[in-house]
């Protein structure tokens, strides 16, 4: 059982809907893709969906092995990258690389990779997070209600550029997520916009009308100190992590315990990295969250960890050439029997996308606003459709 | 190019419609002299003719101004030698901007160019106001700056009783609605608290009050206590308006008991400020300027990565005795495309305006 090639297709889609955060309120619907696909001698493929850039670098780290090394493989990679660092582009291939790898081991087993991985059960509990500064009131429900519909009684809204539309904004999602729950879960994330202090004092507005689970992302990533400022003058948990990429770089904030809730994907070094992450939160009594995923994939992952709370459904529409096995109920996400991710590409929809690229409003991803971490520049007449 | 020498006039005049509880304005016309055609000018503060004069001779005649970072680095020197005092801060702070201007003369070009900014656009706030001012005088000047100039922004100097401080807070957050719906309010309490008394004032304000920061909470040397106060108010707490040099601040930075850095031109000079304003991005410090004649400081706010906002006491383009190429429109700080720092002495007012030199 040997590694033998790879092949990575790129395509770009137009999402259902449109998405932003503080930092692009007006939102984009463009979003690139990528399919990495890890050929073996024995007829089976590992996949990995969003990033394939720079594969050749870190190719010969693994061309020959036995792919069902997957932790030993990722050591080797990790170690090939000792000079530069597991940082930037580097890290991405390293992780879409180990991604492709797990579903490889699981597919050999003829498993879905939850069991690989040593899940009790395929199901984790869903969050909602409609990625939703974009929205106006109305769709703002409508996304909320849908999603309760479904049995998800917690969201996550998007904050930080109006104190007063925000509380209007909590109360529309906690009313949509009503008829899932007598008394919803309501989250938040900022997105980085704020200092700490602005921080503590629009989270404290917002805590004398609503009991918030938690904030994400108060303060810049790396920030401990102003992370766990933050954490100690609200009620609320302090989540964050998701733009850290391995586990030397969350252990600042694990060791300074800046943050209650670290947020976890496969771009943290793969299934490996995010797995080290959660196993060193779950040491400090720290809780982790997987991040949104095409199809949800990174579900299976979620499954296994011991200190997993819930998972972020975001569902803007990006499995146009996937077909996928798990599905939504009574507000889990509920994993099925296909081997590995149960990822399949639909090759004739991704030759159309490749053929005919989409078009539509900006594209991911997009920069840090104005005035963020220093002073709020709120949406301008037009920018938005709530304002 | 060469420093022949420097030209210092001190001068007073009327202040303008400001309610700032004295009834002159006072400084000094720096000129720093070249064998070029180009002089350096900044305004100093009232500064000791002699002194600065001796000074210039000895450290910076015969220099090139334009290696504006070497000499900084000489002039903290010997600053630190001599025990702080000869020359002052303020004067050094002085000379090294001049030397900035005459460096961006040198190149044609406005000073934010040269420092290697875009063109300014500052987020601006309202400086404080003298204690003695009437709540007529209060609501009449916050009211203007909003109204006029756009200001989002103020800062409200409180003092020992509680009453007057929480009603005159209404009426500057009425006064800065005319700019906005979300007034940002600051609050200077001159040092005048113990860290305890700062956060009985403070947490009572914030009862009411969505403040944005405070300056002067307690004793400017004093980080435990700031740090103290820090972690018991919702307000930022802001450090540095009166601190010099890079070692009064690296207990702040170090214990983190500032969340805002704010820094002072005519005391850190440009170079100064620069540099500090690089380690407070270092520990994620958003960085505020104090006021500066002429509001010359919005030159360095497209240069310094966590610039936050700047304090503007005098938001129009002619000042008494000179006229500025910075204005304050909507609440912003726009710097135009005149040469240097674009301060330009108004001879006849300044003639008008001198008082007797040296000390």
């Amino acid at each position: 059982m040997k590694i033998t090639g790879y092949h990575v297709e790129h395509y770009l889609m137009k999402m259902d809907r449109l998405v932003g955060d503080a930092n692009l309120p007006s939102g984009v619907e463009m979003l690139p893709g990528s399919i990495l696909s890890l050929e073996t001698d024995e007829n089976v493929t590992g996949i990995s969906l969003g990033y394939g850039g720079g594969i050749e670098g870190l190719f010969g780290a693994i061309e020959g092995a036995d792919p069902r090394e997957t932790v030993a493989l990722w050591i080797k990679m990790n170690d090939w990258l000792h000079k530069a660092g597991n940082e930037g582009a580097a890290s991405a291939s390293l992780s879409a690389i180990d991604v492709a790898l797990w579903d490889i081991k699981a597919k050999l087993a003829d498993e879905p990779l939850w069991r690989t991985l040593g899940a009790h059960e395929g199901r984790v509990r869903a969050y909602a997070s409609g990625l939703d500064y974009c929205l106006s009131d109305e769709e703002l429900f409508a996304f909320y209600r849908r999603m309760a519909e479904q049995g998800i009684d917690t969201g996550k809204l998007k904050v930080g550029l109006d104190l007063k539309a925000d509380l209007r904004r909590l109360g529309i999602m906690r009313e949509a997520l009503g008829i899932a729950s007598p008394r919803p879960g309501l989250m938040i994330d900022a997105n980085e916009y704020w200092s700490p202090k602005q921080a503590v004092r629009y989270v404290r507005q917002l805590e004398k009308h609503y009991d918030l689970i938690w904030v994400e992302e108060p303060a810049r990533r790396w920030d401990y100190d102003g992370l766990r400022l933050v954490s100690q003058q609200v009620r609320a948990a302090v989540a964050s992590g998701e733009n850290l990429h391995n586990l030397a770089d969350v252990y600042p904030l694990i060791a300074n315990r800046a943050v209650d809730v670290i947020n976890v994907w496969t771009g943290q070094s793969g299934v490996t990295g995010l797995r080290q992450i959660a196993h060193m939160a779950h040491a400090h009594g720290v809780q982790v969250s997987m991040m949104n995923a095409q199809a949800n994939y990174m579900a299976h992952i979620a499954a296994a960890l011991p200190n997993h709370n819930m998972m972020e459904v975001v569902d803007p529409g990006r499995e146009h050439c996937l077909k996928w096995d798990n599905h939504i109920e009574d507000g889990f996400i509920v994993l099925g029997e296909a081997p590995g991710f149960g990822i399949e590409v639909d090759e004739t929809k991704l030759r159309e996308l490749q053929a005919n690229p989409p078009t539509g409003r900006g594209r991911f991803p997009f920069p840090r606003r104005d005035g963020a971490g220093r002073y709020i520049v709120p949406p301008a007449p037009g920018e938005v459709p709530w304002r | 190019m060469k420093v022949t020498g420097v030209k210092v006039t001190p001068y007073a005049c009327p202040t303008g419609g400001k309610p700032a509880g004295r009834h002159a304005n006072g400084g000094s016309i720096v000129e720093l002299l070249t064998d070029s055609d180009l002089t350096g000018i900044a305004i100093g503060a009232d500064e000791a003719v002699a002194q600065m004069e001796r000074f210039v001779a000895e450290v910076l005649v015969g220099a090139d101004p334009r290696a504006t970072t070497a000499i900084w680095r000489t002039m903290s020197e010997v600053h630190a030698q001599r025990r702080r005092e000869d020359p002052p801060a303020t004067t050094i702070a002085a000379l090294d901007i001049a030397l900035w201007d005459l460096k961006a003369k040198a190149n044609a070009e406005p000073l934010w160019k040269t420092l290697g900014g875009t063109r300014p656009r500052a987020n601006a706030h309202a400086g404080s106001i003298a204690l003695t001012a009437t709540d007529r005088e209060l609501t009449g000047w916050y009211g203007s700056l909003a109204r006029d100039h756009g200001l989002r922004g103020a800062k409200l100097r409180v003092g020992l009783d509680e009453e007057p401080n929480l009603a005159r807070l209404a009426l500057m957050r009425t006064a800065l609605e005319h700019g906005t719906t979300v007034p940002t309010l600051i609050i200077d309490a001159e040092q005048c608290w113990t860290p305890k008394q700062a956060i009985r004032r403070l947490r009572e304000i914030e009862h009411e009050f969505d403040v944005a920061w405070v300056e002067g909470a307690t004793d400017s040397w004093d980080f435990p206590g700031l740090k103290e106060i820090s972690n018991a108010i919702s307000a930022a707490v802001c450090v540095g308006g009166d601190l010099a040099t890079r070692g009064e601040f690296l207990p702040h930075f170090q214990h983190r008991s500032a969340d805002v850095i704010q820094l002072d031109i005519g005391i850190v000079g440009i170079t100064g400020a620069l540099e500090l304003a690089d380690a407070a991005y270092g520990f994620e410090l958003p960085v505020t300027l104090a006021e500066s004649p002429g509001n010359i400081h919005a030159h360095l706010s497209s240069v310094m990565p966590y610039f936050m906002s700047m304090e503007v006491v005098e938001p129009l383009a002619q000042w008494p005795v000179f006229a500025t190429d910075v204005r304050i429109e909507a609440g912003w700080a726009i710097a135009g495309d005149a040469p240097g720092n674009g301060l330009a002495v108004d001879r006849a007012a300044l003639g008008r305006a001198i008082v007797r030199a040296g000390r």
